[in-house]
């Protein structure tokens, strides 16, 4: 579009780009929405000429040129100003005349996003479609050989438990010695994942606690949100909602001591509280909250000063060997409580996760233990760790599940999976794989913002600009300009509509197994999958 | 076929009970054969007294005595009427179609299942799951149940069509005739029940009263069932209280509604607020308002929001002009038909509008024009400059009294001279030479431009500006003696002193300044070969002289590759002069040029052009100087207060470096005489990006007339009131405010803009500028 000049490197034309904005001159109204609406300004209001040759027939008069100017929109195409596909542009449209499209070819775009010797941070999950849990199918059907039951008709209590479950006789010998027993809660297996009030807008973190407060007492399903690190707004801490919340602590600690000071004020402990040690969107790296969206409430919120960038740094700085940090932090955190509330570690998925689980089996107050697999979203990461670094989720858990059976210790640790789940749509089915696969249950965050808040974010790259703060839809923003365009009402009742589906969903693969009450946890003979080598490496059966 | 008497059918036969398959065909048979009342006793016996369409119209009575099996009366056919004397098993009318079934006793899970026609009469109590699944099929009466005490768990579940009437009379279950959870999926029919009940499918089903019409049909058809059953005591009983018969009644698809009851708003009112406090989860930590808005906003909830950045940023070409002519104000003034004005306007900036910007400049004005960026021809400004020859000067400020000595009448001299009596000082030059106007006078040759135009512009300066010719080169003593007469010093010398080469035989050479002197003066001489050394534009000036004075063979030689340009290369190029680098002078002899590497180049004459520098031998010690240029600072001034130093004897450079120096000078003198600052000047310049071409003619080569030209400048950053913003914008937010005189500006509405920015994207002027609202908190 650019009048030819002098090229640079980074010049590009709209077919380097990985979104290409199809324009109709014809349709158009220049009402001003598209680019008024546009989160990174790739399209603007462009001024052309167009050349008309006048020819006489016969060539009776000397030919002429007609020149006149016309207005239309423009794509830009600088590295900055890159279309992200988001398709704003279009939903404003009221005459459907503007659309981004995806390159079919590979874009040239990715040579070059790293202006000023940065490497690329965007928001999203892996850039890869799919996961192995879509392919896992439900093959044991029981009509008449088990009690099968009816989704529909039948009452079921879909529950799990979290926390250290004693066998019955150490229950009985700690009961004699010490007099405590670890705390378990019993939730519902599908868990809010762990999204900050920060990096997720309030508009959209108040909406998520709603539905789930909504999901608790109007409905009786004892859904459990997980807060991230970012800390916890204060009169959620002082609220009887705060048994449906599971507190993070993670590198950063941020908003710890608001949490500490409202310790006396609690009219309810929570749920649970998670030490994140990693996450599966950027295994081994930490977060960095710009300190231009550290506005006043996340600054009251976190206990900091606004306007200071809050760095959640990979690692723990106090923590040196596995042993030492799990048992400090774990005994810390059940302290704050009066060893009340389940405290457990959440890792990104790694080949390392056996060393982790094996230590808490070892450690009589590890709760339960939360993987997170290498297609967890997140708000803001590098690139190349979100691409190309962690562990799939499936095999993870697997490993770890198999891992506690030869221990004997399936029923005592949960584990909790995620990374993933939902990834294309099949929430309850991958929920309900992983759940035969070992997990005590499940968490999920990037569905969440995709059902209840309508998040634009795919695996072919489109939108993930979560980090900027400019979210289309308002969910990852801290701009009321742009978060206001989020009703929390709306997304609370997404969540229980969500919720609901799930519920629904999750009956229907259970019920055939005639199971109404406790999940199939482990139950990986009613799996199969038609990849030998995936059937293997999973013990699970081979069909085809 | 007559009817016979009643058979009776054992199930039992020496003490072997008779296959379910042989009972069935014996029935079956005893049909055939003609009997319609069969006494059967059972003995568990399958599906006792259905399918018995043999009897066609005929009714058949089958009574059953003993203990019958699963699915009593299945698939019963309407002419069937089954007595059970005593209790059922289960799924008794199994898939009935019409037969009358009474059981006398109680009959456990299923009964009724799948039921489509025909009645069944429990005396007693049902177990499970009594009519599920139930039918009517509109072609037919519907099926009825009825239950003289309670049923158990699960009733009615799916049931699609059908009567039940559950009485509630004399059963165990004292607190719950209905069981667990019935009415579960059921989408048709009506259930009347009299007595406690604990629940049921609220999403699935209704409570309700019976109406009128209801109550009727089940007082008249619970006559026939007391009567059936043999106790018709009971009717009184059963029908004298209306109100305690309750009906629960289907839900049609439309009444059915999924999710939860509460709304969300609801919820969030009654709930969530009441316990978090006004305002929700963060209603203490802020006050902004959080209500949903729409993605298109106007206001301050617009992301961007359009400035209207005129004349905020200098036009390339006055940026690029070292004299800083407002070179776009001047064609404006065209456009607006105010030549006269527009022409004067220059005589503000320099007293050589028509001698330097229409003949002896480069024009950088017209090198940065923007329309040069998409290979538009630069507006072009020798139009402008040539008719400023008739321009009359401004009138100059109220005489502030004050004297400035400027040393030198050359370009520079002249125009800081001149705007200081713009200013209204008094400025005196001391002119060295016999005649001002320095190098435009002295040495630029006259092919360049008409004596006429240099005499003009030359005598509308001197005719304002006192000037003494000193005819002789300054001693320090005077300098010292001028500067103790005025309150400021300007030294504007020039660079009048040659620099040689230091090689043998150098004294041959002539410098190319004095060569240009005595050309122009028309006494110069020169061989028919002739060698320049260095080819800069002074260079390239006195090759072309040279040749104009009849030599054969110009010849240039530079130690690098030529920087000269414009019109004096191609005027050298033109005369046929050769260009040669990078070569090093060794020696001069009386016949050559002899090179480092060997070369010898034949030269009658040589023309040293290496550069010039001042003379500066007047100067006192205390004024500083570098490699023999004075010393200044950003405003001219140099390590003596009172002294300033502009021009080549500060820096070599083209007229308009000079002029322009001047001015600034001059400027930066009055400044200090007022004591405030001017800063227009100091404006950065526009990014030409912003400027839109593509409103303008691309056909056009070159322009001769100035009022067409003028109608193609682009008016880079200032407005030229063209009214497109007013116009595109989509949400008519922009309008013309007139101001004083012919002040305007062009204002936003911001209740109304929405922040797209197409006013930016179409001012032709790039003057709209789209930036990020102020952050909300």
């Amino acid at each position: 579009m650019e009048p030819v000049g002098c090229l640079t490197p980074f010049t590009l034309s709209v077919k380097d780009l990985p979104w290409i904005i199809l324009w109709d001159k014809e349709k158009c109204t220049l009402c001003g929405r598209c680019t008024a609406v546009c989160p990174v300004r790739a399209i603007e209001l462009g001024v052309h000429r167009k050349r008309a040759i006048n020819v006489s027939v016969g060539l009776t008069e000397k030919p002429g040129n007609l020149f006149t100017v016309y207005h239309g929109i423009d794509q830009r195409t600088d590295p900055v100003h890159a279309c992200v596909g988001c398709g704003m542009c279009n939903l404003v449209c009221p005459n459907n005349c503007i659309i981004p499209a995806h390159n079919e070819e590979i874009d040239k775009l990715r040579f070059h996003n790293n202006v000023g010797g940065v490497p690329r941070r965007r928001g999203g999950r892996r850039n890869v479609p799919g996961v192995i849990l879509d392919q896992i199918k439900f093959i044991r059907i029981s009509m008449l050989t088990d009690p099968a039951l009816d989704a529909g008709r039948h009452e079921f209590e879909l529950r799990t438990l979290l926390g250290r479950i004693l066998p019955p006789e150490e229950m009985v010998r700690v009961t004699q010695e010490n007099g405590w027993t670890p705390p378990v809660r019993e939730i519902y297996p599908l868990v809010i994942g762990s999204m900050s009030f920060g990096a997720l807008s309030p508009n959209m973190w108040e909406g998520l606690q709603m539905g789930v407060a909504y999901l608790n007492e109007e409905l009786g399903m004892p859904v459990r949100m997980c807060t991230g690190e970012g800390g916890c707004p204060p009169r959620l801490l002082r609220s009887r909602f705060l048994k449906y919340v599971i507190l993070q602590i993670a590198s950063g600690y941020f908003g710890w001591d608001e949490i500490i000071h409202a310790l006396p004020e609690m009219k309810e402990d929570p749920c649970a509280i998670e030490i994140k040690y990693g996450q599966g969107a950027k295994p081994g790296d930490g977060g960095l909250l710009m300190w231009y969206k550290v506005n006043k409430l996340i600054a009251a919120i976190r206990g900091v000063p606004p306007g200071v960038s809050l760095p959640s740094p990979p690692t723990h700085q106090t923590k040196y060997s596995i042993e030492e940090s799990v048992a400090k932090m774990i005994q810390s955190m059940y302290m704050g409580w009066g060893f009340r509330v389940p405290v457990y570690p959440k890792i990104s998925g790694t080949s390392t996760a056996l060393a982790v689980l094996n230590n808490l089996t070892r450690n009589p107050y590890a709760g339960a233990l939360a993987i997170d697999g290498e297609d967890g979203g997140t708000g803001a990461a590098y690139n190349v760790s979100m691409n190309h670094m962690g562990h799939p989720i499936a095999s993870n858990l697997r490993d770890a599940y198999l891992n506690l059976v030869k221990l004997g210790k399936q029923n005592e640790i949960p584990l909790f999976a995620a990374g993933g789940v939902g990834k294309s749509g099949n929430l309850a089915a991958n929920a309900a794989a992983l759940i035969m696969l070992g997990a005590s249950g499940v968490q999920t965050g990037k569905y969440m913002m995709q059902a209840a808040a309508g998040c634009l974010g795919s695996e072919s790259d489109r939108c993930n600009i979560c980090n900027i703060g400019i979210c289309p839809k308002g969910i990852t923003s801290q701009d009321p300009r742009v978060d206001r365009r989020l009703d929390p009402e709306k997304v609370a009742e997404r969540v229980v509509e969500v919720f609901l589906t799930f519920d629904t969903e999750l009956k229907k693969i259970v019920a055939p197994l005639g199971r109404s009450t406790s999940l199939p946890i482990g139950m990986s003979d009613a799996i199969g999958i038609a990849d030998h080598h995936a059937a293997e490496r999973l013990s699970i059966r081979y069909v085809v | 076929m007559t009817k016979k008497a009643k058979i009776v059918l054992a199930g039992m036969e020496k003490g072997i009970r008779v296959d379910s398959r042989i009972l069935e065909e014996r029935i079956q048979k005893a049909v055939t054969d003609g009997h319609r009342s069969i006494e059967i006793i059972a003995h568990g016996q399958h599906g006792i007294g259905g399918r018995l369409w043999k009897a066609g119209e005929e009714s058949v009575l089958i009574r059953v005595l003993g203990t019958a099996g699963q699915r009593l009366g299945s698939m019963g056919f309407p002419n069937t009427f089954i007595d059970a004397i005593g209790p059922v098993s289960d799924d008794v009318g199994w898939l009935n179609a019409g037969a009358h079934i009474v059981v006398r006793g109680n009959a456990t899970n299923g009964v009724g299942n799948a039921m489509a026609q025909g009645k069944i009469y429990v005396t007693g109590d049902t177990g499970a799951r009594a009519m599920t699944m139930t039918k009517h099929n509109p072609r037919f009466d519907p099926p009825e149940l009825w239950v003289l005490g309670s049923v158990g768990d699960s009733f009615a579940e799916f049931m699609a069509g059908g009567i039940a009437v559950v009485c509630g009379h004399e059963t165990p279950r004292v607190d719950n005739i209905l069981g667990y959870r019935p009415c579960v999926g059921m989408v048709g029919g009506k259930i009347f029940f009299r007595g406690p009940y604990k629940g049921y499918s609220s999403q699935d089903a209704r409570l309700t009263p019976p109406d009128d019409a209801e109550w009727k049909w089940l007082t008249s058809n619970m006559k026939a069932f007391l009567d059936t059953i043999g106790r018709a005591e009971l009717y009184p009983r059963l029908t004298g209280d209306r109100s305690a018969w309750q009906l629960l009644v289907a839900l049609k698809p439309h009444e059915k509604h999924s999710g939860p009851s509460k709304s969300m708003g609801q919820f969030r009112k009654e709930v969530w607020d009441r316990e978090l406090g006004a305002r929700g989860l963060i209603g203490d930590l802020s006050d902004l308002d959080r209500s949903p808005i729409d993605v298109i906003t106007t206001g301050i909830l617009r992301r961007f929001v359009p400035i209207w950045e005129n004349e905020k940023y200098l036009p390339p070409c006055q940026a690029g002009c070292p004299t800083g002519i407002p070179v776009q104000k001047r064609w404006a003034l065209i456009r607006e038909g105010l030549m006269e004005k527009a022409v004067d306007l220059a005589l503000s900036y320099t007293p050589f509008p028509a001698t330097v910007c229409g003949y002896l400049c480069p024009n950088l004005c017209m090198e940065n024009c923007t329309r040069q960026k998409e290979n538009l021809p630069a507006v072009d400004i020798t139009l402008l400059g040539k008719a400023s020859l008739k321009a009359m000067p401004p009138a100059p400020a109220p005489k502030t009294g004050k004297k400035i000595a400027v040393i030198g009448g050359g370009a520079s001299g002249l125009s800081v001279a001149w705007q200081l009596w713009m200013k209204g000082h008094e400025p005196v030059i001391y002119e060295m030479r016999a005649r001002l106007g320095g190098k435009i006078t002295d040495m630029i040759p006259g092919s360049r431009i008409p004596d006429e135009v240099v005499e003009h512009e030359l005598s509308r300066v001197s005719k304002q500006v006192q000037h003494i010719n000193l005819k002789h080169p300054l001693t320090k003593k005077e300098f010292s003696e001028v500067k103790e007469r005025h309150d400021f010093t300007v030294i504007a010398v020039g660079a009048q002193k040659p620099r040689m080469i230091p090689v043998p035989g150098n004294e041959r050479a002539i410098p190319a300044l004095e060569f240009l002197r005595q050309s122009k003066a028309g006494k110069a001489v020169v061989g028919e070969k002739v060698v320049v050394v260095g080819a800069g534009n002074v260079g390239c000036d006195a090759a072309a002289e040279a040749a104009r004075l009849g030599a054969k063979d110009v010849t240039l030689i530079d130690i690098q590759e030529p920087a000269s340009y414009g019109k004096e290369r191609k005027a050298a190029e033109a005369a046929g002069a050769k260009f040669l680098w990078p070569r090093f002078t060794k020696a001069i002899t009386e016949t050559a040029v002899e090179l480092t590497d060997g070369q010898i180049l034949p030269a009658d004459t040589v023309i040293v052009s290496i550069g010039d520098q001042p003379d500066l031998s007047f100067l006192p010690e205390d004024i500083a100087t570098q490699r023999g240029f004075i010393v200044v600072d950003d405003h001219f001034q140099t390590s003596d207060p009172q002294v300033f130093a502009i021009g080549d004897a500060v820096k070599l450079g083209l007229l308009t470096d000079a002029i322009g120096a001047g001015r600034l000078a001059a400027t930066a003198i009055d400044n200090v005489l007022k004591g405030w600052y001017e800063t227009f000047d100091k404006l950065p310049p526009i990014d030409p990006g912003r400027v839109k071409l593509e409103y303008y003619d691309p056909s056009i080569l070159a322009f001769d007339d100035p009022a067409y030209c003028a109608s193609q400048c682009a008016s880079c950053g200032a407005c030229r009131d063209c009214g497109l913003c007013e116009t595109i914008c989509p949400v008519n937010a922009i309008s013309r405010k007139q101001g004083d005189g012919d002040q305007y500006e062009y204002s936003v509405n911001g209740d109304k803009c929405i922040g797209c920015g197409f006013c930016a994207g179409a001012c032709p002027t790039g003057i709209w500028l789209l930036v990020e609202n102020e952050p909300l908190e």
